[in-house]
């Protein structure tokens, strides 16, 4: 034992990953592509949403989709047919995607030409939203049924988000949830949030959302 | 099992630790884990034997894990408290208004090794 010494090393276990987030970050900017983190809880509408979302722009832009889930194609199948370029990655078990992982999907996509990049990511409200993927922006999705307390229970994903897509509003007569309630919680945890209330089902909202994509996409082009 | 992931990055990161020091046998790993960083010590505990399969330099590692308190000072009458004692209400004024102190932190304390 006389030889080993104490190393104080006082690391962030998640300075490593924020690095290599940064790195692809940069050399997506260099490509151009705008790649996009869309993250949500089981059943809140991802993958509907993601197709109508592609239906709205596909025709002025190139879109590139890559779902990640524990197991399965499904998603992907969905996605596919919509015409965008899509991949399914499969984390085996791991409950979030980090930089990596984001990497290889990245390179299994192949980004030349793509103008709008979308991650879906594993349906969590926890793990992934410590674990930056190197994406230019982060957006979740609540669905109604879910409830407006939500922002309460998971304060990190609605802290870390740039947009918050509220799906579901078709059922909102059904349903306790409180919008401005909702609205007032996850502003109070990051006043610069986006909300776009939505119902990927009827398209309503669709559009101001499909807006927002626009000019973040020329933006990041410049 | 989110704790399994952030494993994972521990070992990287000692590994490129133990890459840029030259050692080659990793006795303790310390880890400070904040009781409001949504990390649960006895998880990371009981998955570090399967994160460490495969990974013969820390077959033999000791995981340390110093919990770090989570305090916050309150926003409305300035009352310091425990988050997790009062179930981040205020015990003076009952107001859930405040700012974290500490208590959010994961990180590496420290390694010994040779």
């Amino acid at each position: 034992m006389n030889n080993f010494k104490v190393i104080e090393v006082k690391q962030s276990i998640f300075e490593n990953n924020d690095k290599r987030a940064d790195l692809l970050r940069k050399e997506m900017k260099e490509k151009k592509t705008f790649l996009l983190n869309l993250m949500s809880s089981p059943g809140s509408g991802k993958t509907t949403t993601l197709t109508k979302t592609i239906a709205a722009l596909k025709d002025e832009m190139s879109i590139g989709v890559m779902e990640a889930d524990i197991d399965s194609d499904v998603d992907a199948a969905t996605i596919e047919q919509t015409g965008a370029k899509v991949i399914q990655l499969h984390t085996g078990g791991m409950c979030h995607l980090d930089a990596d992982m984001t990497r290889q999907g990245v390179n299994e996509l192949g980004v030349e030409g793509i103008d709008f990049a979308i991650l879906e990511n594993i349906g969590n409200l926890v793990c992934p939203a410590e674990f930056d993927t190197g994406a230019a922006k982060n957006a979740m999705i609540l669905s109604i049924p879910e409830g407006d307390d939500k922002p309460l229970k998971y304060p990190l994903m609605f802290s870390i988000c740039d947009v918050l897509i509220i799906n579901k509003i078709d059922v909102l007569p059904y349903f306790d949830f409180d919008m401005d309630k909702c609205v007032e919680r996850a502003k109070k945890l990051n006043p610069n949030i986006k909300i776009f209330p939505i119902s990927a089902k009827t398209g309503e909202g669709v559009e101001a959302w499909a807006n927002w994509i626009r000019e973040q996409v020329n933006e990041w082009k410049k | 099992m989110h704790e399994l992931g952030i494993i994972f990055e521990v070992i990287n990161t000692v590994e490129d630790i133990a890459k840029e020091q030259g050692l080659t046998e990793i006795a303790s790993i310390t880890l400070g884990v904040g009781e409001v960083s949504l990390v649960i010590p006895q998880y990371l505990r009981e998955c570090w034997p399967a994160a460490v399969y495969k990974h013969p330099m820390f077959e033999k590692t000791e995981l340390n894990i110093h919990v770090i308190p989570g305090e916050a000072k309150c926003s409305k009458c300035g009352t310091y408290f425990n988050i997790i004692q009062t179930e981040g209400y205020c015990p003076k004024c009952k107001s859930f208004d405040k700012e974290i102190i500490s208590g959010k932190e994961f990180l590496i304390e420290e390694i010994l090794a040779c």
